[in-house]
Protein backbone atom coordinates (compact mmCIF):
# COMPACT_ATOMS: atom_id res chain seq x y z
CA UNK A 1 0.00 0.00 0.00
CA UNK A 2 1.58 3.24 -1.15
CA UNK A 3 1.59 6.25 1.13
CA UNK A 4 -0.44 9.02 -0.55
CA UNK A 5 0.42 12.43 0.97
CA UNK A 6 -2.79 13.89 -0.50
CA UNK A 7 -4.92 11.63 1.66
CA UNK A 8 -2.84 12.34 4.77
CA UNK A 9 -3.25 16.06 4.06
CA UNK A 10 -7.01 15.55 3.70
CA UNK A 11 -7.12 14.08 7.21
CA UNK A 12 -5.00 16.99 8.47
CA UNK A 13 -7.27 19.50 6.70
CA UNK A 14 -10.44 18.01 8.21
CA UNK A 15 -9.02 17.73 11.74
CA UNK A 16 -7.59 21.24 11.62
CA UNK A 17 -10.92 22.63 10.40
CA UNK A 18 -12.73 20.76 13.15
CA UNK A 19 -10.27 22.09 15.73
CA UNK A 20 -10.79 25.69 14.57
CA UNK A 21 -14.53 25.29 15.18
CA UNK A 22 -14.15 23.59 18.57
CA UNK A 23 -14.33 26.59 20.90
CA UNK A 24 -14.17 24.52 24.09
CA UNK A 25 -10.98 22.82 23.01
CA UNK A 26 -9.41 26.11 21.84
CA UNK A 27 -10.06 27.65 25.26
CA UNK A 28 -8.50 24.62 27.02
CA UNK A 29 -5.51 24.94 24.72
CA UNK A 30 -5.07 28.64 25.46
CA UNK A 31 -5.07 28.34 29.26
CA UNK A 32 -1.81 26.39 29.58
CA UNK A 33 0.36 28.70 27.42
CA UNK A 34 -1.05 31.73 29.25
CA UNK A 35 -0.02 30.24 32.60
CA UNK A 36 3.36 29.09 31.26
CA UNK A 37 4.16 32.62 30.06
CA UNK A 38 2.62 34.78 32.76
CA UNK A 39 3.86 32.97 35.89
CA UNK A 40 7.62 33.27 35.20
CA UNK A 41 7.23 36.87 34.04
CA UNK A 42 5.52 37.74 37.33
CA UNK A 43 8.21 35.86 39.31
CA UNK A 44 11.02 37.70 37.49
CA UNK A 45 9.16 40.98 38.02
CA UNK A 46 9.02 40.38 41.80
CA UNK A 47 12.76 39.63 41.91
CA UNK A 48 13.51 42.78 39.91
CA UNK A 49 11.38 44.89 42.25
CA UNK A 50 12.91 43.57 45.48
CA UNK A 51 16.59 43.17 44.54
CA UNK A 52 17.92 43.86 48.03
CA UNK A 53 15.55 41.70 50.03
CA UNK A 54 17.29 39.57 52.64
CA UNK A 55 14.87 36.76 51.89
CA UNK A 56 16.08 36.63 48.31
CA UNK A 57 19.66 36.18 49.46
CA UNK A 58 18.62 33.35 51.83
CA UNK A 59 16.82 31.55 49.00
CA UNK A 60 19.76 32.09 46.63
CA UNK A 61 22.21 30.75 49.21
CA UNK A 62 20.03 27.68 49.70
CA UNK A 63 20.64 26.84 46.06
CA UNK A 64 24.26 28.01 45.97
CA UNK A 65 25.97 28.38 49.35
CA UNK A 66 29.10 29.67 47.54
CA UNK A 67 27.25 32.66 46.09
CA UNK A 68 29.66 35.64 46.53
CA UNK A 69 28.47 38.42 48.82
CA UNK A 70 28.80 40.98 46.04
CA UNK A 71 26.71 39.00 43.58
CA UNK A 72 23.10 39.98 43.06
CA UNK A 73 20.77 37.39 44.61
CA UNK A 74 17.94 38.68 42.42
CA UNK A 75 19.95 38.13 39.26
CA UNK A 76 20.99 34.65 40.47
CA UNK A 77 17.38 33.71 41.15
CA UNK A 78 16.20 35.13 37.82
CA UNK A 79 18.74 32.93 36.00
CA UNK A 80 17.73 29.92 38.10
CA UNK A 81 14.03 30.55 37.50
CA UNK A 82 14.57 30.76 33.75
CA UNK A 83 16.56 27.51 33.73
CA UNK A 84 14.14 25.61 35.95
CA UNK A 85 11.08 26.94 34.18
CA UNK A 86 12.23 25.45 30.90
CA UNK A 87 11.46 21.96 32.28
CA UNK A 88 7.92 23.04 33.09
CA UNK A 89 7.56 24.87 29.77
CA UNK A 90 8.09 21.49 28.06
CA UNK A 91 4.79 20.36 29.56
CA UNK A 92 3.07 22.59 26.98
CA UNK A 93 4.29 20.89 23.79
CA UNK A 94 3.46 17.54 25.39
CA UNK A 95 0.04 18.50 26.70
CA UNK A 96 -1.43 20.42 23.75
CA UNK A 97 -1.14 17.50 21.30
CA UNK A 98 -2.66 15.23 23.95
CA UNK A 99 -5.72 17.50 24.05
CA UNK A 100 -6.03 17.54 20.26
CA UNK A 101 -5.09 13.97 19.37
CA UNK A 102 -7.36 12.44 22.02
CA UNK A 103 -10.29 14.33 20.51
CA UNK A 104 -9.39 13.47 16.95
CA UNK A 105 -8.87 9.71 17.37
CA UNK A 106 -11.13 8.67 20.26
CA UNK A 107 -13.57 11.39 19.10
CA UNK A 108 -14.02 9.54 15.78
CA UNK A 109 -15.23 6.53 17.75
CA UNK A 110 -17.52 8.58 19.97
CA UNK A 111 -19.14 10.37 17.04
CA UNK A 112 -19.47 7.13 15.04
CA UNK A 113 -17.49 8.67 12.16
CA UNK A 114 -14.81 5.99 12.25
CA UNK A 115 -16.49 3.42 10.00
CA UNK A 116 -17.22 5.76 7.07
CA UNK A 117 -13.67 7.09 7.40
CA UNK A 118 -12.13 3.60 7.38
CA UNK A 119 -14.35 2.61 4.45
CA UNK A 120 -12.45 5.19 2.35
CA UNK A 121 -9.11 4.34 0.70
CA UNK A 122 -7.08 6.08 3.45
CA UNK A 123 -4.38 3.81 4.93
CA UNK A 124 -3.38 3.49 8.61
CA UNK A 125 -0.09 5.32 7.95
CA UNK A 126 -1.90 8.19 6.19
CA UNK A 127 -4.40 8.39 9.03
CA UNK A 128 -1.64 8.53 11.65
CA UNK A 129 0.29 11.11 9.61
CA UNK A 130 -2.75 13.35 9.04
CA UNK A 131 -3.98 13.16 12.61
CA UNK A 132 -0.48 13.65 14.02
CA UNK A 133 0.11 16.71 11.85
CA UNK A 134 -3.20 18.17 13.00
CA UNK A 135 -2.06 17.82 16.61
CA UNK A 136 1.62 18.72 16.13
CA UNK A 137 1.33 21.86 14.01
CA UNK A 138 -0.89 23.74 16.51
CA UNK A 139 1.21 22.46 19.44
CA UNK A 140 4.51 23.61 17.97
CA UNK A 141 3.09 26.93 16.74
CA UNK A 142 1.54 27.61 20.16
CA UNK A 143 4.84 26.72 21.86
CA UNK A 144 6.84 29.01 19.58
CA UNK A 145 4.40 31.90 19.91
CA UNK A 146 4.34 31.44 23.70
CA UNK A 147 8.15 31.39 23.67
CA UNK A 148 8.31 34.68 21.76
CA UNK A 149 5.83 36.31 24.15
CA UNK A 150 7.76 34.84 27.08
CA UNK A 151 11.11 36.24 25.83
CA UNK A 152 9.68 39.69 25.21
CA UNK A 153 7.89 39.73 28.58
CA UNK A 154 10.92 38.56 30.57
CA UNK A 155 13.24 41.04 28.82
CA UNK A 156 10.87 43.94 29.47
CA UNK A 157 10.41 43.21 33.19
CA UNK A 158 14.09 42.26 33.76
CA UNK A 159 15.59 45.22 31.87
CA UNK A 160 15.75 47.65 34.86
CA UNK A 161 17.94 45.16 36.75
CA UNK A 162 19.87 43.46 33.96
CA UNK A 163 20.21 46.43 31.59
CA UNK A 164 20.22 44.07 28.61
CA UNK A 165 18.33 41.18 27.01
CA UNK A 166 18.23 37.94 29.01
CA UNK A 167 16.21 35.94 26.54
CA UNK A 168 16.42 34.01 24.30
CA UNK A 169 19.39 32.18 25.77
CA UNK A 170 21.09 29.05 24.36
CA UNK A 171 19.13 26.56 26.49
CA UNK A 172 15.74 28.01 25.60
CA UNK A 173 16.51 28.51 21.91
CA UNK A 174 17.80 24.96 21.49
CA UNK A 175 15.07 23.59 23.70
CA UNK A 176 12.14 25.33 22.04
CA UNK A 177 13.35 24.80 18.48
CA UNK A 178 14.60 21.20 18.82
CA UNK A 179 13.41 19.52 22.03
CA UNK A 180 9.87 20.94 22.12
CA UNK A 181 8.87 19.45 18.73
CA UNK A 182 10.25 16.07 19.88
CA UNK A 183 8.20 16.31 23.06
CA UNK A 184 5.14 17.34 21.03
CA UNK A 185 5.59 14.24 18.89
CA UNK A 186 5.85 12.19 22.06
CA UNK A 187 2.64 13.62 23.54
CA UNK A 188 0.85 13.04 20.25
CA UNK A 189 2.13 9.46 19.98
CA UNK A 190 0.99 8.61 23.49
CA UNK A 191 -2.45 10.15 22.87
CA UNK A 192 -2.92 8.34 19.53
CA UNK A 193 -1.88 5.05 21.11
CA UNK A 194 -4.19 5.43 24.09
CA UNK A 195 -7.05 6.81 21.98
CA UNK A 196 -6.88 3.70 19.84
CA UNK A 197 -7.48 1.57 22.91
CA UNK A 198 -10.14 3.49 24.85
CA UNK A 199 -13.62 4.47 23.76
CA UNK A 200 -13.89 8.08 24.97
CA UNK A 201 -11.86 11.17 24.21
CA UNK A 202 -12.00 12.34 27.82
CA UNK A 203 -10.65 9.04 29.10
CA UNK A 204 -7.88 9.16 26.49
CA UNK A 205 -6.95 12.69 27.62
CA UNK A 206 -6.89 11.76 31.28
CA UNK A 207 -4.73 8.68 30.82
CA UNK A 208 -2.39 10.35 28.29
CA UNK A 209 -1.93 13.37 30.53
CA UNK A 210 -0.17 11.16 33.08
CA UNK A 211 2.97 11.32 30.89
CA UNK A 212 3.60 14.92 32.01
CA UNK A 213 4.10 13.74 35.60
CA UNK A 214 7.80 12.80 35.13
CA UNK A 215 8.41 16.28 33.70
CA UNK A 216 6.72 17.95 36.64
CA UNK A 217 8.67 15.64 38.97
CA UNK A 218 11.97 16.73 37.42
CA UNK A 219 11.10 20.38 37.85
CA UNK A 220 10.18 19.60 41.45
CA UNK A 221 13.64 18.08 41.85
CA UNK A 222 15.23 21.24 40.43
CA UNK A 223 13.22 23.52 42.73
CA UNK A 224 14.11 21.32 45.72
CA UNK A 225 17.77 21.67 44.73
CA UNK A 226 18.17 17.90 44.18
CA UNK A 227 18.57 18.07 40.41
CA UNK A 228 20.64 20.47 38.34
CA UNK A 229 19.41 20.45 34.75
CA UNK A 230 21.20 22.34 32.01
CA UNK A 231 21.63 22.20 28.26
CA UNK A 232 23.37 18.80 28.36
CA UNK A 233 20.65 17.27 30.53
CA UNK A 234 17.90 18.43 28.18
CA UNK A 235 19.86 17.34 25.09
CA UNK A 236 20.11 13.84 26.60
CA UNK A 237 16.43 13.93 27.46
CA UNK A 238 15.69 14.96 23.85
CA UNK A 239 17.68 12.00 22.52
CA UNK A 240 15.73 9.57 24.72
CA UNK A 241 12.44 11.12 23.59
CA UNK A 242 13.53 10.81 19.94
CA UNK A 243 13.90 7.04 20.38
CA UNK A 244 10.52 6.86 22.15
CA UNK A 245 8.96 8.86 19.29
CA UNK A 246 10.11 6.28 16.76
CA UNK A 247 8.69 3.44 18.89
CA UNK A 248 5.39 5.29 19.33
CA UNK A 249 5.10 5.97 15.59
CA UNK A 250 5.43 2.29 14.69
CA UNK A 251 3.05 1.27 17.49
CA UNK A 252 0.46 3.89 16.44
CA UNK A 253 0.40 2.69 12.84
CA UNK A 254 -0.05 -0.90 14.03
CA UNK A 255 -2.79 0.02 16.48
CA UNK A 256 -4.73 2.11 13.97
CA UNK A 257 -5.15 -1.00 11.88
CA UNK A 258 -8.63 -1.13 10.31
CA UNK A 259 -9.49 -4.62 11.43
CA UNK A 260 -8.52 -3.95 15.03
CA UNK A 261 -10.40 -0.65 15.21
CA UNK A 262 -13.53 -1.93 13.51
CA UNK A 263 -13.80 -5.21 15.37
CA UNK A 264 -13.25 -3.44 18.68
CA UNK A 265 -15.11 -0.16 18.19
CA UNK A 266 -17.05 -0.18 14.95
CA UNK B 1 -15.24 -9.26 -12.80
CA UNK B 2 -18.17 -6.90 -12.18
CA UNK B 3 -20.65 -7.23 -9.38
CA UNK B 4 -19.97 -9.24 -6.22
CA UNK B 5 -18.82 -12.84 -6.13
CA UNK B 6 -18.72 -14.50 -2.72
CA UNK B 7 -17.57 -18.10 -2.17
CA UNK B 8 -17.50 -19.86 1.18
CA UNK B 9 -16.96 -16.56 2.96
CA UNK B 10 -16.59 -16.71 6.74
CA UNK B 11 -15.36 -14.64 9.65
CA UNK B 12 -14.36 -15.66 13.15
CA UNK B 13 -13.47 -13.39 16.06
CA UNK B 14 -11.37 -15.69 18.23
CA UNK B 15 -13.55 -18.74 18.86
CA UNK B 16 -16.77 -16.95 17.96
CA UNK B 17 -18.14 -17.58 14.49
CA UNK B 18 -19.74 -14.43 13.07
CA UNK B 19 -20.57 -15.87 9.64
CA UNK B 20 -19.58 -18.99 7.75
CA UNK B 21 -19.90 -20.56 4.34
CA UNK B 22 -21.60 -17.66 2.55
CA UNK B 23 -21.80 -18.13 -1.20
CA UNK B 24 -23.68 -15.78 -3.51
CA UNK B 25 -23.28 -13.60 -6.56
CA UNK B 26 -24.76 -10.17 -7.18
CA UNK B 27 -24.92 -8.89 -10.73
CA UNK B 28 -24.17 -5.35 -11.94
CA UNK B 29 -27.40 -3.37 -11.99
CA UNK B 30 -29.01 -5.59 -9.37
CA UNK B 31 -30.45 -4.49 -6.02
CA UNK B 32 -29.79 -7.37 -3.63
CA UNK B 33 -31.33 -7.60 -0.17
CA UNK B 34 -29.27 -8.94 2.71
CA UNK B 35 -31.68 -9.86 5.48
CA UNK B 36 -31.36 -11.40 8.88
CA UNK B 37 -32.10 -10.73 12.53
CA UNK B 38 -29.81 -8.56 14.66
CA UNK B 39 -26.49 -10.29 15.27
CA UNK B 40 -26.95 -12.56 12.24
CA UNK B 41 -23.70 -11.42 10.64
CA UNK B 42 -25.03 -8.95 8.04
CA UNK B 43 -22.80 -6.12 9.23
CA UNK B 44 -19.76 -8.42 9.40
CA UNK B 45 -20.50 -9.59 5.85
CA UNK B 46 -20.78 -6.01 4.59
CA UNK B 47 -17.57 -5.08 6.42
CA UNK B 48 -15.74 -7.89 4.67
CA UNK B 49 -17.14 -6.85 1.31
CA UNK B 50 -16.08 -3.22 1.87
CA UNK B 51 -12.52 -4.07 2.91
CA UNK B 52 -12.97 -3.18 6.58
CA UNK B 53 -12.49 -6.73 7.84
CA UNK B 54 -10.47 -9.56 6.31
CA UNK B 55 -12.29 -12.82 5.79
CA UNK B 56 -11.17 -15.76 7.93
CA UNK B 57 -12.16 -18.19 5.20
CA UNK B 58 -13.42 -18.24 1.64
CA UNK B 59 -13.08 -15.40 -0.82
CA UNK B 60 -14.97 -12.37 -2.02
CA UNK B 61 -14.35 -10.45 -5.23
CA UNK B 62 -16.02 -7.04 -5.43
CA UNK B 63 -15.93 -5.40 -8.84
CA UNK B 64 -12.70 -7.22 -9.65
CA UNK B 65 -10.98 -6.56 -6.31
CA UNK B 66 -10.32 -9.38 -3.87
CA UNK B 67 -11.41 -8.42 -0.37
CA UNK B 68 -8.50 -10.23 1.30
CA UNK B 69 -5.72 -8.87 -0.95
CA UNK B 70 -6.74 -5.53 -2.39
CA UNK B 71 -8.60 -3.67 0.33
CA UNK B 72 -7.46 -0.26 -0.88
CA UNK B 73 -8.53 -0.88 -4.49
CA UNK B 74 -11.80 -2.30 -3.26
CA UNK B 75 -12.56 0.72 -1.10
CA UNK B 76 -12.16 2.96 -4.15
CA UNK B 77 -15.05 1.27 -5.95
CA UNK B 78 -17.45 0.74 -3.06
CA UNK B 79 -19.67 3.19 -1.24
CA UNK B 80 -20.86 2.37 2.26
CA UNK B 81 -23.81 3.93 4.04
CA UNK B 82 -23.48 2.89 7.68
CA UNK B 83 -26.42 2.56 10.05
CA UNK B 84 -25.35 5.78 11.84
CA UNK B 85 -24.76 8.73 9.46
CA UNK B 86 -21.34 9.38 11.09
CA UNK B 87 -20.94 13.00 9.99
CA UNK B 88 -18.64 15.68 11.40
CA UNK B 89 -21.10 17.94 13.17
CA UNK B 90 -18.96 21.07 13.47
CA UNK B 91 -18.22 21.00 9.74
CA UNK B 92 -20.65 22.20 7.12
CA UNK B 93 -22.31 19.83 4.65
CA UNK B 94 -19.90 21.02 1.95
CA UNK B 95 -16.86 20.47 4.18
CA UNK B 96 -18.04 16.96 5.06
CA UNK B 97 -18.39 16.09 1.40
CA UNK B 98 -15.13 17.78 0.39
CA UNK B 99 -13.28 15.70 2.99
CA UNK B 100 -14.41 12.49 1.37
CA UNK B 101 -13.62 13.85 -2.10
CA UNK B 102 -10.09 14.53 -0.88
CA UNK B 103 -9.78 11.05 0.65
CA UNK B 104 -10.76 9.62 -2.73
CA UNK B 105 -8.30 12.00 -4.42
CA UNK B 106 -11.02 13.37 -6.69
CA UNK B 107 -10.80 16.45 -8.83
CA UNK B 108 -13.27 18.55 -6.84
CA UNK B 109 -14.18 20.71 -9.84
CA UNK B 110 -15.41 17.58 -11.62
CA UNK B 111 -16.90 15.83 -8.60
CA UNK B 112 -18.96 18.81 -7.37
CA UNK B 113 -21.56 19.01 -10.15
CA UNK B 114 -22.47 15.34 -9.61
CA UNK B 115 -22.57 15.82 -5.84
CA UNK B 116 -24.61 18.99 -6.23
CA UNK B 117 -27.09 17.01 -8.32
CA UNK B 118 -27.59 14.54 -5.45
CA UNK B 119 -27.83 17.35 -2.90
CA UNK B 120 -30.60 18.96 -4.96
CA UNK B 121 -32.31 15.64 -5.45
CA UNK B 122 -32.39 14.94 -1.72
CA UNK B 123 -33.63 18.44 -0.89
CA UNK B 124 -30.33 19.66 0.55
CA UNK B 125 -29.60 22.21 -2.15
CA UNK B 126 -28.82 25.60 -0.57
CA UNK B 127 -27.92 24.01 2.80
CA UNK B 128 -24.30 23.26 1.86
CA UNK B 129 -22.78 25.98 4.04
CA UNK B 130 -24.70 25.04 7.20
CA UNK B 131 -23.01 23.07 9.99
CA UNK B 132 -24.30 19.52 10.06
CA UNK B 133 -24.88 19.82 13.83
CA UNK B 134 -27.99 21.89 13.03
CA UNK B 135 -29.45 19.30 10.61
CA UNK B 136 -32.46 17.12 11.44
CA UNK B 137 -32.05 13.34 11.63
CA UNK B 138 -33.52 12.93 8.14
CA UNK B 139 -31.23 15.60 6.65
CA UNK B 140 -28.20 13.90 8.17
CA UNK B 141 -29.27 10.57 6.72
CA UNK B 142 -29.70 12.13 3.27
CA UNK B 143 -26.33 13.87 3.50
CA UNK B 144 -24.73 10.55 4.49
CA UNK B 145 -26.26 9.00 1.37
CA UNK B 146 -24.80 11.80 -0.77
CA UNK B 147 -21.41 11.24 0.90
CA UNK B 148 -21.66 7.55 -0.05
CA UNK B 149 -21.99 8.61 -3.69
CA UNK B 150 -19.30 11.35 -3.97
CA UNK B 151 -16.75 9.06 -5.61
CA UNK B 152 -19.24 7.53 -8.03
CA UNK B 153 -18.95 4.00 -6.58
CA UNK B 154 -19.75 0.95 -8.69
CA UNK B 155 -20.92 -1.09 -5.70
CA UNK B 156 -23.04 0.48 -2.99
CA UNK B 157 -23.86 -0.99 0.40
CA UNK B 158 -26.81 0.64 2.13
CA UNK B 159 -27.60 -0.15 5.74
CA UNK B 160 -31.13 0.99 6.60
CA UNK B 161 -31.08 3.85 4.05
CA UNK B 162 -34.54 5.19 4.87
CA UNK B 163 -34.15 5.06 8.65
CA UNK B 164 -35.38 8.33 10.15
CA UNK B 165 -36.80 9.64 6.89
CA UNK B 166 -40.31 10.94 6.35
CA UNK B 167 -42.39 9.04 3.75
CA UNK B 168 -41.67 11.56 0.98
CA UNK B 169 -37.91 11.49 1.57
CA UNK B 170 -38.00 7.69 1.86
CA UNK B 171 -39.62 7.53 -1.55
CA UNK B 172 -36.94 9.88 -2.98
CA UNK B 173 -34.26 7.53 -1.61
CA UNK B 174 -36.00 4.46 -3.04
CA UNK B 175 -36.27 6.15 -6.44
CA UNK B 176 -32.59 7.09 -6.28
CA UNK B 177 -31.62 3.50 -5.42
CA UNK B 178 -33.58 2.21 -8.41
CA UNK B 179 -31.95 4.85 -10.63
CA UNK B 180 -28.45 3.99 -9.39
CA UNK B 181 -29.10 0.32 -10.16
CA UNK B 182 -30.38 1.21 -13.61
CA UNK B 183 -27.00 2.86 -14.25
CA UNK B 184 -25.39 -0.57 -13.85
CA UNK B 185 -24.26 -0.27 -10.23
CA UNK B 186 -24.52 -3.18 -7.84
CA UNK B 187 -26.49 -2.37 -4.73
CA UNK B 188 -26.69 -4.36 -1.51
CA UNK B 189 -29.47 -3.30 0.79
CA UNK B 190 -29.56 -4.30 4.46
CA UNK B 191 -32.88 -3.43 6.00
CA UNK B 192 -35.43 -4.60 8.53
CA UNK B 193 -38.07 -2.77 6.52
CA UNK B 194 -39.21 -5.75 4.49
CA UNK B 195 -41.85 -3.95 2.47
CA UNK B 196 -39.06 -1.67 1.27
CA UNK B 197 -36.89 -4.69 0.44
CA UNK B 198 -39.84 -6.19 -1.42
CA UNK B 199 -40.22 -3.03 -3.49
CA UNK B 200 -36.54 -2.53 -4.28
CA UNK B 201 -34.81 -5.89 -4.44
CA UNK B 202 -34.89 -8.45 -7.17
CA UNK B 203 -33.30 -11.11 -4.99
CA UNK B 204 -32.71 -11.49 -1.28
CA UNK B 205 -30.51 -13.62 0.94
CA UNK B 206 -31.47 -14.37 4.50
CA UNK B 207 -28.52 -15.01 6.78
CA UNK B 208 -28.21 -16.16 10.35
CA UNK B 209 -24.49 -16.78 10.66
CA UNK B 210 -24.92 -18.91 7.51
CA UNK B 211 -27.04 -18.55 4.42
CA UNK B 212 -30.57 -19.72 5.24
CA UNK B 213 -32.28 -18.86 2.00
CA UNK B 214 -31.63 -17.02 -1.22
CA UNK B 215 -33.76 -16.37 -4.24
CA UNK B 216 -35.81 -13.91 -6.26
CA UNK B 217 -38.35 -12.04 -4.13
CA UNK B 218 -41.22 -13.05 -6.43
CA UNK B 219 -40.45 -16.74 -6.08
CA UNK B 220 -40.02 -16.56 -2.33
CA UNK B 221 -43.37 -14.89 -2.01
CA UNK B 222 -44.92 -17.63 -4.11
CA UNK B 223 -43.52 -20.35 -1.87
CA UNK B 224 -46.63 -20.96 0.23
CA UNK B 225 -49.77 -19.09 -0.64
CA UNK B 226 -52.15 -16.64 0.85
CA UNK B 227 -55.84 -16.04 0.43
CA UNK B 228 -57.23 -12.51 0.50
CA UNK B 229 -60.82 -12.56 1.74
CA UNK B 230 -63.16 -9.56 1.91
CA UNK B 231 -66.00 -9.83 4.40
CA UNK B 232 -68.81 -7.63 5.68
CA UNK B 233 -67.87 -5.58 8.72
CA UNK B 234 -64.75 -5.89 10.87
CA UNK B 235 -62.60 -8.76 9.66
CA UNK B 236 -60.92 -8.94 13.06
CA UNK B 237 -63.99 -10.82 14.43
CA UNK B 238 -63.08 -13.90 12.41
CA UNK B 239 -59.38 -14.14 13.20
CA UNK B 240 -59.74 -16.47 16.17
CA UNK B 241 -62.24 -18.69 14.35
CA UNK B 242 -59.75 -19.23 11.53
CA UNK B 243 -56.81 -19.67 13.86
CA UNK B 244 -58.71 -22.58 15.49
CA UNK B 245 -58.74 -24.55 12.21
CA UNK B 246 -56.77 -27.85 12.33
CA UNK B 247 -54.05 -26.47 10.04
CA UNK B 248 -53.84 -23.25 12.19
CA UNK B 249 -53.21 -20.68 9.48
CA UNK B 250 -51.54 -17.38 10.18
CA UNK B 251 -54.15 -14.64 9.76
CA UNK B 252 -53.80 -10.88 9.31
CA UNK B 253 -56.92 -8.71 9.65
CA UNK B 254 -57.22 -5.16 8.42
CA UNK B 255 -60.58 -3.39 8.06
CA UNK B 256 -62.85 -5.67 6.00
CA UNK B 257 -59.89 -7.69 4.72
CA UNK B 258 -58.42 -10.96 5.96
CA UNK B 259 -55.14 -12.33 4.68
CA UNK B 260 -54.90 -16.05 5.45
CA UNK B 261 -51.53 -17.74 4.95
CA UNK B 262 -51.87 -21.28 3.66
CA UNK B 263 -49.41 -24.11 3.78
CA UNK B 264 -51.44 -25.87 1.13
CA UNK B 265 -53.70 -24.43 -1.56
CA UNK B 266 -56.17 -27.27 -0.85
CA UNK B 267 -57.06 -25.64 2.46
CA UNK B 268 -58.72 -22.63 0.76
CA UNK B 269 -62.25 -24.19 0.65
CA UNK B 270 -61.95 -25.08 4.37
CA UNK B 271 -61.14 -21.46 5.16
CA UNK B 272 -64.17 -20.21 3.24
CA UNK B 273 -66.47 -22.86 4.76
CA UNK B 274 -65.26 -21.91 8.21
CA UNK B 275 -65.93 -18.22 7.60
CA UNK B 276 -69.41 -18.84 6.24
CA UNK B 277 -70.11 -21.20 9.15
CA UNK B 278 -69.08 -18.43 11.55
CA UNK B 279 -71.62 -16.10 9.93
CA UNK B 280 -69.33 -14.10 7.68
CA UNK B 281 -70.74 -12.61 4.50
CA UNK B 282 -67.90 -13.21 2.04
CA UNK B 283 -67.66 -10.64 -0.75
CA UNK B 284 -64.60 -12.00 -2.48
CA UNK B 285 -61.76 -14.50 -2.02
CA UNK B 286 -58.66 -14.06 -4.15
CA UNK B 287 -55.41 -16.08 -4.10
CA UNK B 288 -52.51 -13.79 -3.21
CA UNK B 289 -48.77 -13.92 -2.71
CA UNK B 290 -47.45 -14.03 0.81
CA UNK B 291 -45.73 -10.85 1.92
CA UNK B 292 -41.95 -11.19 2.21
CA UNK B 293 -42.28 -10.52 5.91
CA UNK B 294 -44.30 -13.73 6.35
CA UNK B 295 -41.78 -15.76 4.37
CA UNK B 296 -38.95 -14.26 6.41
CA UNK B 297 -40.58 -14.81 9.79
CA UNK B 298 -41.58 -18.40 8.92
CA UNK B 299 -38.02 -19.09 7.92
CA UNK B 300 -36.64 -17.74 11.18
CA UNK B 301 -39.26 -19.69 13.14
CA UNK B 302 -38.26 -22.89 11.34
CA UNK B 303 -34.63 -22.11 11.99
CA UNK B 304 -35.29 -21.50 15.67
CA UNK B 305 -37.45 -24.67 16.07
Amino acid sequence: MAFRPRRALAVFWKDFLDLRKNVGLLVSMAVLPAVMVLVPIVVVWTYVNTPNSADLRSVAQFYDPTLPLGASAARFLIDKTLTDWFGLFLVMPVFVPILIASQSVAGEKERRTLEPLLASPVTAAELVAGKSLAALVPAVVITWVAFIVFCVGVDIVAWPLVQGPLMPNALWTFGVLVIAPLFAFFGNGVAVLISARVSEARMAQQISALVVLPLVGMVGGQVAGVLKAGLGFYALQGAVVLVLDAVLLVASIRLLDRERLISRWG
Amino acid sequence: MSGIDVRGLGKRFGDRVAVEGLTFHVRPGEVFGLLGPNGAGKTTTVRMLTGLLSPSEGEAVVWGHRADRDGEGLRKVVGLLTEQPGLYERLTARENLRFFMKLHELDEAKAWPRTQHYLERFGLGGREEEPVGGFSKGMRQKLAIVRTLVHDPRVIFLDEPTSGLDPESARTVRDAVAELASEGRTIVLCSHNLSEVERLCERVAVVKKRLLLMGPVRELRRSGQALDVRVDGEAERFRNVLAALPFAPNVLAEGMRLRVMLEDEAHAPDVLACLVGAGARVHSAVPAQRPLEEVYLDLLREEGA
